[in-house]
């Protein structure tokens, strides 16, 4: 038992449904009490879906508890008569999980035919969101995957792209711009739009892409062994890992090719992956070799995610932007080995595994990198020390669900990231005028981070209580403050802004140290040669 | 069915509903109450759906956290909350501590109230609050927290006859419905709640109570019973005719009589550009908040034609006066939202008051709404309120008519590829 706050990863139930709710026809049912289907505003305000996700609750009250009843046949045929589904996936929650039901014996007293009904009972304390819906995907694909003739041209499958999967769809339509450009064709996406048939189809196709370590490689490795269905892992991101994911797909592609005696596909001149088709596919490798990008090689990055993201994220800032990475972690504790491998040698210390946010915080607070590459909790956490965030990964807030072409993946990718490392940074050149001559008149934008107080009482009148909308206020509270005298404040004062916090915590640190309880001009002064700034 | 006077008749149906349990009303507790922490023990599940539904990642100190039940926690035979109870008193000094039941140690059938008892200290009261959804929809885990205060309300002596008005308002409004009530002659004796632990009103035998939300008549009774208050059985005061009713029959409660048809009359008259748009309209309320009851009889005096007004629960009782207003009216009581869907796509309602998960699914089927969850955070009370109550049907309606018409081609294909 310990006290949460906030978690990372969602439950069982949430990992379910974003599988399910990705594809077509396919319905499911939670046997669980009230509120349980709170998920379901997940999707309809954070994906904003124009339709009713495939989601329905079989109502367990504690009435029926005592009575002995369930609804469970009944919400069955409910959903059976109303929506026509080709499948039905019925799913325990945390409390119905602890009733010990036979969920296949009342799903039989429904009526309805076996083949229709899917019961996915894992345990919902020991599993949570990501490996769940890993889980239903690869239970989908042996279920219905069969054997079949290949497409006579290459094909490719792309698994593990899954309902409100960070920036799901600008990532597909960028993994679709490089297929197309090498004329190769998507046989099923799944489960993102996928209907039971297109699950049929899978292995007609001559590779697949699964490039979520969180999502879909399961699903992938089973239909390797089974169908001899050649995989790429990889997630391109970046631009040399896009080409390398590139070549090795031209590759493996070519090589089924062999067999089957159809041409190869060559590689293309690069421009005729960019957006206009006559320039560089990124501007990444011009804009990291410019004088302008010097100072990002002594830049600290601090990266926290899931999996695929954080290593990505990592391999990207060093390799191809040059800043130092002075930590890394995620809060997938059954990916950290994975994770650990692929970043050796890039990480000074070990990797952080938790999945508290509060150890993040500290970590964050103690470091103060320049950058931190996170989810929506490390932007807040961040926002309170000042520190520059960028969110690289779920779970993600309702400003990481816009309208615009934002890919991580591919060379556009590659671009939308250096824009968001290059927009959260403090500037280079600019911040060594600022640093030489002081503050440049940009006070303001201090004072307007401050929250003001009324904003942060939604119980007002016009406080919405709704998903993730409400107004993004964070509450500073200091504790133990060391006292300033007016003078060493006002010298303070002179030290740019946006290191002014790091210079007041390394300060005050530094005083206490000492075993001063003030900061005087004079400790500031010692502070200063102490700690060269 | 069951029958009421006047054999206004009111459907039953078998609640599937898309709904939040009783744990949301923490979002909105913990606010008004500010000594307090709200501690609910549960799962990963409790803890998600209050980060994603409350947005509590917001707050550096939530004043509210899960005491979370891992694996590990089920075979034991009683959880041990004293660590938590510890780093909560350490981290946020509150005066009192709300203990709430979730489904999981329900179903375990832990032993809340003795729990509750066992954690309490003279300094620091931990208080038991049913919130758990096998039992509480939505608004009602805030009935438990209401009830589960009581023992702190000062017992007011007899024959000290004041008002105390039942449920949780912001000071805003709060200060609003005390004058309105001092300037008719009635004395004020406060509200329950009030917005410090140790502020909480005097309740006795002449105390009159007068419940301003429609979904606390647990605690209403159960203060009659403990303590013999009375409890005003009126209209709710949204709208100018709830207003009206509400205030008239207050004051009778104190001997005072008045007549506020007048001022009625004054109201709907400043609204009067709302109420004809609002006339003829087809409006179907899909069950959420169990503010329904009310909200429809308003829209029904105002003129529009509530189609379906369903709420998650309705107690004949509580809710006779405004049961009565709605004769007439379609009244479900635990709806199926099956078959609201086939009901609202047959009927084509104007207006559609529907919870957040519904909302915008509704608005890809073309039909205009507003989201049930606002008027629990709007001051739509009183008089002061009715501008603000009748905007908030009409708003919707307008901003719709200012938008191009709808075009699924351009709007929709392509968003949701499993719909289609």
């Amino acid at each position: 038992m310990r006290l949460a706050f906030w978690l990372y990863e969602g439950t069982a139930l949430h990992g379910i449904s974003r599988v399910t709710n990705s594809m077509k026809g396919v319905h499911t049912v939670y046997h669980a009490p009230q509120g349980d289907d709170y998920i379901t505003a997940t999707y309809t305000m954070l994906e904003r879906t124009p339709q009713f996700p495939g989601l329905s609750i079989s109502v367990v009250r504690g009435r029926d508890l005592a009575q002995g009843v369930s609804r469970l046949p009944a919400t069955l045929q409910q959903v059976d008569h109303h929506y026509n589904p080709e499948l039905i996936v019925i799913a325990p929650s945390c409390s119905t999980a602890l009733l010990q039901e036979d969920l296949h014996q009342l799903a039989a007293h429904s009526g309805l035919p076996q083949e229709k009904i899917l019961v996915y009972a894992l345990n919902p304390f020991r599993v949570s969101e990501n490996e769940a819906a890993d889980g239903l995907l690869t239970e989908l694909v042996k279920r219905y995957a069969v054997a079949q003739e290949k497409t006579a041209q290459p094909s490719v499958n792309l698994i593990g792209f899954t309902s409100l999967g960070f920036h799901l769809r600008a990532n597909l339509t960028s993994i679709r711009r490089m297929l197309q450009t090498l004329g190769i064709a998507v046989n099923v996406v799944a489960p993102w739009g996928a209907s039971i048939d297109d699950l049929r189809k899978l292995p007609a196709a001559w590779l697949n892409i699964a490039p979520y370590r969180e999502i879909g490689t399961t699903a992938a490795e089973y239909l390797a062994e089974t169908f001899d269905m050649p995989a790429l892992y990889e997630a391109p991101i970046g631009v040399e890992p896009t080409l390398a994911w590139l070549r090795s797909l031209i590759e493996k592609l070519n090589a089924a090719g062999v067999e089957r005696g159809v041409p190869p596909i060559a590689m293309p001149k690069m421009h005729a992956f960019s957006l206009d088709g006559q320039s560089a596919p990124s501007g990444v490798p011009w804009f990291a070799r410019t004088a302008d990008m010097e100072s990002f090689s002594n830049k600290r990055a601090f990266v926290f995610g899931d999996a695929t993201h954080t290593v990505a994220l990592v391999k990207f800032l060093r390799d191809e932007l040059g800043m130092q990475i002075i930590g890394a972690g995620t809060y997938l504790e059954r990916h950290a080995d994975w994770v650990r491998k692929e970043l050796e040698g890039y990480l000074p210390g070990a990797l952080i595994v938790t999945d508290k946010f509060q150890d993040v915080a500290q970590i964050i607070d103690d470091q103060m990198p320049d950058l931190v590459c996170g989810t929506q909790m490390e932007r807040h956490s961040c926002r309170k020390l000042d520190v520059p965030c960028m969110v690289v990964c779920p779970p993600t807030h309702i400003e990481n669900h816009l309208l615009g072409y934002y890919p991580f993946f591919g060379f556009d990718g590659a671009d939308v990231i250096a824009d968001r490392v290059y927009l959260s940074c403090k500037l280079g050149l600019e911040k060594h005028l600022i640093d030489f001559f002081g503050d440049a008149g940009l006070e303001y934008e201090q004072s307007e981070a401050s929250p003001s107080p009324e904003e942060s009482q939604p119980s007002g009148s016009n406080g919405h209580l709704s998903p993730e909308l409400t107004a993004d206020v964070v509450t500073i509270t200091e504790e133990g403050e060391m006292k300033w005298s007016d003078e060493a404040e006002t010298m303070l004062k002179k030290v740019p802004f946006f290191v002014r916090k790091k210079v007041r915590k390394n300060t005050e640190t530094f005083a206490r140290g000492n075993g001063d309880t003030m900061v005087s001009v004079e400790v500031f002064r010692q502070a200063k040669e102490s700690l060269g700034g | 069915m069951m029958q009421l006077s006047r054999d206004i008749q009111v459907i039953k149906e078998d609640n599937v509903t898309h709904s939040f349990c009783g744990l949301a009303c923490v979002g909105w507790m913990y606010q008004k109450i500010k000594d307090s922490f709200f501690l609910v023990l549960g799962t990963h599940t409790c803890a998600h759906f209050l980060q994603n539904a409350l947005g509590m990642m917001i707050f550096a100190k939530p004043r509210f956290g899960i005491a979370l039940m891992e694996e590990g926690d089920l075979s034991k035979n009683e959880p041990t909350l004293e660590e938590i109870i510890r780093e909560i008193k350490a981290d946020h000094n509150p005066s009192v501590i709300f203990l709430l039941s979730s489904c999981t140690p329900e179903v375990m059938k832990v032993d809340f109230k003795g729990l509750a008892h066992l954690l309490s200290t003279d300094d620091v009261p931990v208080l038991f609050v049913p919130a758990s959804g096998l039992v509480y929809n939505f608004t009602q885990a805030e009935d438990s927290v209401l009830s589960a205060l009581v023992p702190f309300c000062p017992v007011a002596p007899a024959g000290q006859k004041s008002v105390v008005f039942l449920g949780s308002v912001n000071d805003v409004t709060a200060d609003d419905l005390r004058a309105e009530a001092e300037a008719l002659g009635i004395s004020v004796g406060g509200f329950l709640p009030e917005s410090r632990f140790d502020k909480m009103p005097a309740i006795g035998p002449d105390t009159v109570l007068a419940p301003i939300q429609p979904y606390l008549s647990r605690v209403a009774v159960k203060l009659a019973r403990e303590r013999g208050a009375s409890v005003l059985h009126s209209l709710f005061p949204f709208g100018p005719d709830g207003t009206r009713a509400f205030w008239e029959d207050l004051a009778r409660e104190f001997g005072i009589t008045v007549n506020l048809r007048d001022r009625e009359k004054a109201a709907w008259e400043k609204i009067r550009n709302q109420t004809e748009l609002l006339k003829g309209k087809k409006v179907f309320l899909t069950a959420d908040t169990m503010m329904e009851l009310p909200l429809a009889r308003f829209l029904h005096s105002a003129g529009a034609d509530v189609v379906e007004c369903s709420s998650a629960y309705i107690n004949k009782k509580f809710h006779a006066r405004e049961l009565e207003a709605l004769d007439g009216v379609r009244v479900v009581e635990q709806p199926n939202f099956h078959r609201q869907l086939e009901d609202v796509r047959r009927i084509q309602p104007d207006l559609i008051i529907t919870s957040l998960m519904t909302a915008n699914p509704f608005v890809g089927n073309g039909f205009v709404v507003k989201w049930s969850m606002e008027f629990m955070l709007m001051s739509i009370h009183s008089w002061s309120g009715v501008v603000t109550l009748a905007n908030m049907f009409v708003s919707p309606l307008q901003r719709r008519s200012k938008l191009p018409a709808f075009d699924r081609e351009v709007w929709l294909e392509g968003v949701m590829p499993s719909a289609e």
